[in-house]
């Protein structure tokens, strides 16, 4: 069987199991004639975050778009942005922190979309706590702090520390690029973690902890209400593939909107797709309805970046010394490639 | 500069110069960038730059080092004297340690934190469990393969075995033994890092410090504390092998040294000795 031919039947078999697919089959480019792109993931392995690239491959808005989308990991979270530069990937997805570090450092990256609009990065601590945003001082001073050492919680984490009127060496961070926070958390090994809550509170359901955990949004302790994930490239190859920019970005909008309005069988594909991904369904589901409302801003759109997300963002990571200086918000991003 | 000291010390210099050279012929040769990998001179102005920061941070690395050395050193000593003495406890537990060597150190990282902490504890667990297999199997191999005549003729004369052991069994080990030191020398500072980024830490620590500066893209710092790790790598080597130098002397000497003789005296059953005075009536 030819690479025609399996392409044709597989596109065949995706539309027979999708009724919701809105690709006709006069309109999908065949197999061999769509563009390839390597799109490079900022984790090691697959978490519910990709449900939109799942959905866009697995209900044809990919193949509808003309793209053959092949998904790379990253061999560790800090990759992603350089396999943008080198050209080992061609779009990636990575956080604004990550975005903002590659810029100072002079790499030539450039974010196309917002994943997530908006901050829900959060402390966490378990059951019973009585940390509120109002009695941070109190509550902290001392306590040990659960940090992965990525750069979204190393630029937080001051803010809650402003917030609560303390300095670093008045409680004890500890970081674990490889740990668990949750499980440190649970065990006692940490007063609290630190992480986002569409991943925290699945991971806390999942733990058949009772009670409830103890969320203090960031944004509510003075860290900046500012997108976390973004979609990303290579400028040269924003430059000499902007149509595939464009239609990637198309496919994934439109896989993400059925995802937003379909959770469920949108988790199930996630789950499908990776079996092995170490997560069971009902993590991926959660996690993916917690990250639904994430997705739009005030005006319910999708993707659109501002000035002011990248220059509040660029003024948080000088405020911290992350970054040397506060460049114009362009260099980070551009919305021309927005469907 | 004397010839020996010029082969010792300058070939070695020399071969790092050529690859600080080829270094730099690859960064600027094939235009990489900085955030992908910096020049030498670069790596090494990120670790004098910061020293004030980086030298806090070698400290507990070298700590962690030093002292998950001296714990998997003695208990592979203990245990490779204990198996080679009991058989049966050989044919037991030498499975078990060749399996525990099987377990992967990042996959050990984790539940050593839960149990330990976030501290120095769980640091000097992996470097120990690194260090003690090779010091247990070259203890193991050097006690069986003590010379058994030298050990009768111990026994001939009436000698203790504790006596036998000290002065027959231990010096007949010493080469393996720092056969197995020095390769756990050279493991346990990779097992102090592995111990750092794969355990957690309160505060910083230089695996951390690196993982920091791979985040922010700072290669210069990253290619710079690799240069320093391996620097206390190579310095805790050294010190393991001038360890050896000066607690086995013998090891070092090709010829016998000659006994001591009063003028005048051959040694028992020496007919003549040459370069002695000659006996009386001798001529």
């Amino acid at each position: 069987m030819n690479r025609r031919r399996l392409g044709a039947l597989a596109l065949v078999a995706t539309l027979a199991v999708s009724p919701l697919a809105v690709v006709s089959a006069s309109s999908a480019a065949s197999a061999a004639t769509r563009t390839n792109v390597t799109f490079a993931y900022d984790f090691p392995g697959p978490d519910f975050e990709l449900t939109p690239l799942v959905v866009a491959q697995d209900r044809g808005y990919f193949a509808a778009a003309g793209l053959n989308v092949k998904i790379a990991f990253p061999p560790n979270t800090s990759t992603t942005t350089r396999m943008l530069a080198t050209g080992s990937a061609d779009i990636g997805f990575i956080t604004t922190t990550d975005m903002g570090v590659a810029i100072n450092a002079g790499a030539p990256v450039l974010s196309v979309a917002n994943y997530s609009m908006r901050n829900n990065w959060a402390l966490f601590a378990k059951p019973g706590s009585s940390v509120t945003a109002k009695n941070l001082k109190t509550q902290l001073k001392g306590k040990r702090i659960f940090s992965y050492g990525d750069t979204w919680t190393e630029a937080m984490l001051p803010f809650v520390l402003r917030a609560a009127g303390l300095s670093a060496s008045q409680v004890k961070i500890v970081t674990d690029p490889t740990g668990n926070d949750l499980t440190s958390l649970l065990q006692g090994r940490v007063d609290y973690s630190t992480s986002t809550t569409n991943y925290e509170i699945p991971g806390f359901v999942g733990s058949k902890t009772k009670g409830n955990l103890v969320t203090v949004l960031g944004t509510a302790v003075g860290a900046p209400d500012v997108p976390i994930w973004v979609y990303a490239t290579a400028k040269s190859y924003a430059s000499a593939h902007g149509a595939t920019v464009k239609a990637f970005l198309s496919a994934v909008k439109k896989a993400t909107i059925w995802a937003a309005k379909n959770p469920t069988a949108a988790a199930a594909d996630f789950s499908k797709a990776y079996p092995k991904s170490g997560y069971t369904n009902a993590y991926n589901q959660l996690g993916w309805k917690l990250t639904i409302p994430y997705l739009t801003n005030s005006k319910g759109q999708y993707f659109t970046q501002t000035d002011a997300q990248w220059t509040t963002l660029a003024k948080a990571l000088k405020s911290i010394k992350l970054i040397s200086s506060v460049p114009s918000p362009s260099t980070y991003y551009t919305n021309k490639f927005l469907p | 500069m004397s010839r020996k000291l010029l082969r010792n010390v300058g070939v070695p210099l020399l071969s790092l110069l050529v690859l600080g050279g080829l270094w730099q012929a690859i960064v600027v040769g094939f235009h990489i960038a900085p955030y992908i990998a910096p020049r030498p001179m670069q790596a090494i102005d990120a670790v004098t730059s910061n020293w004030s920061t980086l030298w806090p941070l070698a400290l507990g690395t070298i700590r962690e080092t030093v002292y998950g050395f001296l714990v998997g050193a003695a208990l592979g000593v203990f245990f490779g004297v204990i198996m080679a003495k009991v058989p049966v406890l050989q044919r037991s537990v030498y499975p078990v340690l060749v399996l525990s060597q099987a377990v992967p150190i990042i996959a050990l990282a984790p539940p050593l934190v839960l149990i330990l902490g976030f501290g120095v504890t769980p640091k000097i667990v992996i470097v120990a469990w690194i260090v003690f297999f090779p010091v247990t199997v070259n203890v193991v191999d050097g006690l069986s393969h003590v010379d058994q005549d030298l050990v009768n003729l111990a026994r001939v004369y009436g000698a203790p075995r504790w006596r036998t052991f000290l002065q027959i069994e231990v010096p007949a080990t010493t080469t393996p033994l720092f056969s197995g030191l020095k390769i756990g020398a050279t493991y346990a500072v990779t097992g102090a890092i592995i111990g750092e980024g794969a355990s957690g830490s309160y505060g910083s620590s230089l695996a951390l410090y690196q993982v920091h500066a791979n985040s922010n893209l700072d290669a210069a710092a990253v290619y710079g504390t690799t240069m320093l790790m391996t620097a206390i790598g190579i310095t805790w080597f050294l010190l393991v092998v001038a360890t050896e130098v000066a607690v086995t002397p013998w090891q070092r000497r090709s010829v016998a040294r000659q006994p001591l003789r009063r003028r005048g005296v051959a040694s028992a059953g020496e007919g003549t000795s040459i370069g002695s005075t000659p006996l009386k009536g001798e001529s």
